[in-house]
Parts: C-alpha cells; structure tokens; sequence
C-alpha cells in the first residue's frame, strides 16, 4: 500500500492496527461475496426497483467501510489483535454439529445416521461441549450431561409436547406396544437420573477450590 | 385521563388471571437467575425459551418473556453489588459504589435501595407506556412509506451513536446486518437473492438462529476465552431496608435516575444500556463531593438501578406503538408475536386490546415480584454464584441446540448457530459489536419494503423523503445526530461516559 510509505519513523511498523486489518479485509471480502451472488439480479429503476439494487447499495457501503478501516489499519495506531485459542471454537462447533446431526435421521452422501433423539444428542453436546474448557473432566461433565438431560426431555417432551425426538424410534419397537412413548420417555428419564447418581457417588469426594467465572457479558 | 384508568383496568383484570400471574412471576424468576449468571445474555436466552412459550396464549407467552427481560435487568445488580461482577451489562455501573458499599458491610442498604429505586422506576416507566401508547400509535396510523422508512433511519443512527466503540465499525455492523436481511426469496419479484441455492436459505436467516448464534454461541466462545478464577465472597450482607439518611440521599437520584432512563430506553438502539451510564455521569456532576463516587455513595447505586429499571421497560413503546423493536431484545419479542400469529404495530392495540394493557399491566404486577424474588431471596442468588463456569456452559450449548431446533425441526438452524457462533466470535475478536447488526437486520426487511413503496408512491423521485416533513424531520434528526457524533469534542465525552 503506497499510503503506508510515509510512515518509517512508526516504532510498530506498517501496520499500526492489526485489529482494523483484519476488520477491514473481512468487511471487503463480504461485500465481494454479496456483490458475486447478487450478480445476475435485475437492479431495477428507482420507480420499480429490482431485487439487486438495495443488496448492491449495500454491499458498495460495507465494502467503503472495509476501504476506510484498511486505510484506518495503516494511518492511525490502533487494538493488536486478541489472542486466539483453538480449543473453544473446535468443541464448540463439534458439539453443535453432534447434537445437529443425531437428533433426527441424517443422511450426507455415503453417511446414514439413524435418529437418535435427544437422550443421545444432548449428552453428546455436553460432553463434547464440555471439553471446550480446559477445566473439563469427563466424570463431572457426564454427570451433568446424564442429569441434565431427563430435565430437558420431561420439560420439552412430556410437558411442553415439543415435537422434538426424544429416543431413537427402534427403542420403541423392541418394546411392548402397550407402553406409550411417554410411559417410554418417562422410564428412560428415570433411568438417566438413577444413573447420573451412580457415577456422581462412586466418584469419591471432590475438594472445592475457587471457581472460575464468565466475565460480564458484552452490551446487548 | 378516563381513557387511560379504563384501559389499565382491562389491563389488569388480565394480567391479574391466574395463568397470567403464574407466567409472569416465572419469567420474573428465570430473568433473575440470568440477570444473576454472568456469561448469560437475555437475547440468548429469549431465543432459548421461545419454544417453552409455544404452548400458551400470546399474551401470557408475551408477558413471561418481559419478564425474563426486565427480571434480568433486576437481577444483574446482585452481582454487581456481592460479587464485582455485573451479571448483566446494565449494572456495569453498579458495581463501582455498589461493590463498595458493599465491602463496607452495607451490601444489604446497597441492594435495599436498588430494588426500591427500581420499583419506583418501574411503576414511572409503566404508566409512561401507558400514557404514551395511544397518541403514538395514533400518529403511527398516519405515517406513510416514506415516514416509516425516515423512522427507522433515524432509530438505525441512533443504534450507531449511542454503540460503544468506533462509529465507523458500528455503521458498518448495521450496513452487513440490513445486508443479511435481504438473503432469501425477494418479496416483490419471487427472485432468490443469495441463497446459494440453498433452500433452506430461501425464506431468509431465520432471526432466532442469528441471535442465537451471535450472542449464545459467540459468547460462550468469547467467555471461554476470558475466564478467571474467583472467589465467591461471602460477607454478611446487612439490614436490608435503607434508614432515614440514605433515603434521604438517593431520592433525589431515584427520581432522576427514573427520568434519564425512560427517555433514553424509548430511543432505539441500545434499550436500558445507556441510562446508568448517563445517570451516574448526571449525580457525579451534582454531587457536593463527587470524590466520594467510587467510594460506597448510595447515590451511584440508586440514580443508575433507577435508570436501568425505567428503560428496560421504556423501551417496549416503540415495539408496542410503531412495530419497529428499538434493540435485539424486542427484535426478539417480534419474533415471538410473529409465532403466535400478531403482527407487530400500530393494529396490535386496537385488534390486541387485551394484549397490550394486559402485557403494560403485567409489568407492574412483575415489578411488585421482582421485590419479593430480589430481597428475600438473595442468599439463594449468591449460591448460584458458585456454579462454576466450565460446568455452566455445556448446559447452556445443550439448551441452545434444544432451543432452536423445537422452532423449526430443522437440524441445519442447529449447524447455523455454530456457523453465526464463529461469525460472531471473529466480529468480537475484529473490534465489531454484534447489536447494532442485529438490529439492522430485524429492520432490513421492513426498512426494504418501505423504501420500495416509497419510491413506487413517489414514482422513483427520492424526493419524497425530503418533501413530507415528517419524514424530512426525522432525517434532520437523524443527520444532526451524526454530525455531533463525529465531532471530536463530544466523541471525548461519549467515550468518557463509556469508560468511567
């Protein structure tokens, strides 16, 4: 960038805002991306206008904005970027895709998953989830996930009659037909429960130590 | 006056149902528990129990989530007073004095006289709603196209100028947001607009799905990052009613405190965020001896829990009166009149009469319990407290997944709050802030269809904007706020306001 030439007596080198680079760049990318999609859309005249014509205004504007924080990143000192870690996003985002692809039959090419319904799908997003946090221990996220789990299932199933899978559908099948999906959903709510205080007793005594805490939560 | 005594009786006489008291009351205690947890957004967690409503009528669906909002609002100055922490971005302010008093062994005066400042700003800012309902919505009813689409610029500057951080960054935010609005199938032409071909993508990005992705994932995944370790205080928390003396200090700030935070609460953009901020710059600036701020003065706990209270509710009379939701939140309780089959606007008090009274009503009625949930029950708050974060958050992740698949039964909503959590995530790590982008795009469908039949009225003359004088009020407005706003001088004293 030729703007930046002037700038040699800068102790942080050429780029004083790393923060506003990267703002600036991902605004740009954006709005090529939405200039890329909305090309074969009619933009219309002002009288009658096409469905391109407001998604184009408004992808120039985002990409000015990008050009100005660019321009901001090499003129005026500014935030480095934060440090990053790995760890979170990867739980996080395998935890979600979980529970997304195991609470109702999933099919993706050569892959078949039959539906296994909340009381396998929420587990796995806690436990998954739970790693996200170097703090996690596998016997105290299971506990939560087995106790946790028969809540969510009586509230959303048996009392809020969500339409939501609760089992897997063969479970229903290897049982007597006299028993109702709720009598079902209420045995295996039980049987979670019962098994979330096993493993929470043989566990042994735990010491309490501080506690870690979220820090305020950003403005809403 | 007649008008407004019979129209709070219907009110009541439906808030004051059975049901509708049981609803309120659990909404109230669920926005307390959140307000109490930090790392827990009201957005995220509206977004979470929609469905738990889905089985209720609109009305008491309606009221049970006001109450989460302004319970949450309540709720936060808890920690903010025991524990340094805010438990919810508005009793940032409290934590300054409130904390201190609170290490001087007056934490129960400190939480006392929030909770009375509170109340009385919530009962001011009740019948301010009250009050204002029927003229707005009367001026709605004359507003055009052109008017509308003022109107909503005009909250969307706001939204700009009052953003902490860089204005450029929050313009931009609102532009991206109006951007992902018009993603879906466009209205007037049938045409798919950036949908990849992707059919689920053709009704648009469902609301619930960004925010949730937004503000539940994104910020587990920023908290992940910003855990610390700390002990939960335990301290004796005192005689809880303020005496003679301190009552005597902060009536003052209560009334106000109540003031400044229904007029900003009613400006879009931030909703009840502003008010304490302002309202503990406006009593240090009076006080005799503003050295005593920072130090335990009663009066920086009062003005801004006063200010927070009136504003969180204060901020229901755009969504209420002209359909436009001023922040995230009431995007949310849009979303929510939409699923139980009310569209938001000017109709809802004329076609919704039972609605509307009874929802202001049942705000009264949730300000009362607020007391009783608050007060009484603070010890059990402060246990929560020491739930411990890397066992919070799996919970909250499972709720999340529940949350926004019962909306639709779309397992790709579920994948799409973890592709909008990492979106969200690289936002906050870029400097941007996600509200104002959600409240561009709550607005970007109605602000699109505006300006499209403006212009159609006006044959394609953008003349029209300045010719009605409303709307060519209302862009003055809007334009005059963003010049003062790039003033140097006075872009000092917002960040000042913002950094105290």
């Amino acid at each position: 960038m030729s703007m930046s030439q002037g700038q040699g007596r800068n102790r942080h080198g050429l780029i004083r805002s790393p923060q506003n680079l990267a703002a600036g760049l991902s605004l740009l990318f954006l709005a090529g991306l939405a200039l890329w999609l909305t090309r074969d859309l009619p933009q219309g005249r002002l009288s009658a206008m096409g469905p391109g014509m407001l998604p184009d205004w408004l992808a120039y504007g985002v990409g000015l904005c990008g050009l100005a924080l660019l321009a901001a990143a090499f003129l005026k000192d500014g935030e480095p970027l934060e440090a990053w870690s790995l760890r979170g996003p990867f739980f996080v985002v395998l935890a979600i895709l979980a529970f997304a692809v195991t609470i109702r039959p999933f099919s993706l090419g050569p892959v078949n998953l039959p539906g296994l319904g909340m009381i396998v799908a929420g587990p796995l997003a806690i436990v998954i989830g739970g790693y996200a946090a170097p703090e996690a221990r596998f016997r105290q996220l299971l506990v939560l996930a087995l106790g946790l789990t028969p809540f969510c299932m009586v509230l959303f199933g048996d009392l809020l009659n969500l339409p939501i899978p609760i089992f897997p559908q063969s479970l229903a099948g290897l049982l007597p037909d006299t028993w109702s999906q709720k009598t079902i959903l209420r045995g295996l709510a039980a049987i979670l429960v019962a098994a979330a205080v096993l493993v929470h007793l043989s566990g042994g005594r735990r010491k309490t130590g501080p506690i870690d805490v979220a820090t305020q939560p950003e403005e809403v | 006056m007649g008008d407004l005594v019979s129209n709070l009786s219907l009110g009541f006489s439906v808030a004051l149902s059975l049901q509708n008291l049981v609803l309120a009351f659990l909404g109230c205690l669920v926005g307390t528990l959140i307000g109490v947890l930090p790392g827990v957004g009201p957005i995220a967690t509206i977004a979470m129990l929609l469905p738990i409503t889905f089985g209720f009528d609109p009305t008491g669906a309606l009221i049970m989530l006001a109450g989460i909002y302004y319970g949450a609002q309540y709720g936060g100055s808890t920690t903010a007073i025991l524990v340094n922490i805010p438990g919810e971005a508005t009793s940032v302010v409290t934590t300054l004095d409130g904390h201190q008093m609170a290490r001087q062994g007056r934490a129960g005066v400190a939480l006392g006289i929030a909770a009375i400042g509170s109340f009385f700003a919530g009962t001011v800012a009740t019948i301010v709603i009250a009050a204002l309902g029927a003229p707005l919505t009367r001026l709605a009813l004359v507003f055009g196209p052109a008017e509308y689409f003022s109107l909503m610029v005009m909250g969307l500057v706001f939204a700009v100028v009052l953003a902490r951080g860089s204005i450029l960054k929050a313009v931009a935010m609102i532009l991206v947001g109006v951007l992902l609005s018009t993603v879906g199938t466009d209205l007037e032409t049938g045409q798919e607009r950036m949908t990849l071909g992707l059919q689920f993508l053709s009704d648009g990005i469902d609301f619930a799905v960004l925010a949730m992705g937004v503000f539940g994932i994104a910020e587990i995944l920023r908290n992940l990052d910003h855990t610390e370790t700390r002990d939960v205080v335990r301290q004796a928390i005192g005689r809880l009613l303020p005496n003679r003396d301190d009552f005597r200090q902060s009536y003052k700030p209560v009334l106000r405190g109540t003031f400044i935070g229904a007029v900003l609460g009613i400006l879009p953009g931030n909703g009840a965020v502003l008010g304490p901020f302002a309202s503990y710059t406006v009593e240090k600036k009076l006080a005799k001896d503003p050295s005593r701020f920072g130090r335990g003065a009663i009066e920086g706990v009062a003005g801004p829990e006063s200010a927070n209270n009136a504003g969180a509710q204060t901020s229901f009379i755009p969504l209420l009166t002209l359909g436009i939701p001023p922040n995230a939140v009431m995007a949310l309780m849009v979303g929510a009149m939409t699923i139980h089959g009310i569209v938001p606007g000017p109709q809802v008090m004329t076609r919704n009469p039972d609605l509307f009274w009874g929802m202001i009503a049942s705000m009264w009625v949730g300000n009362l319990m607020l007391l009783v949930i608050n007060l009484p029950l603070v010890g059990m708050w402060v246990r929560l407290l020491k739930v411990p974060y890397h066992l919070m958050f799996p919970a909250i992740l499972m709720f999340c997944c529940i949350g926004i698949y019962s909306i639709n039964s779309l397992p790709t909503d579920v994948m799409f709050i973890a592709f909008f959590g990492l979106v969200g995530y690289l936002l906050i790590k870029f400097g941007f802030e996600p509200a104002p982008m959600l409240l561009g795009f709550v607005l970007g469908k109605l602000l699109e269809e505006n300006l499209r039949r403006a212009l159609i009225l006006s044959r394609g003359s953008l003349g029209t904007f300045v010719d009605r004088p409303v709307s060519a009020g209302l862009l003055l407005v809007a334009v005059a706020l963003l010049v003062v706003a790039l003033l140097p001088t006075i872009r000092k004293g917002r960040d000042e306001v913002f950094t105290e």
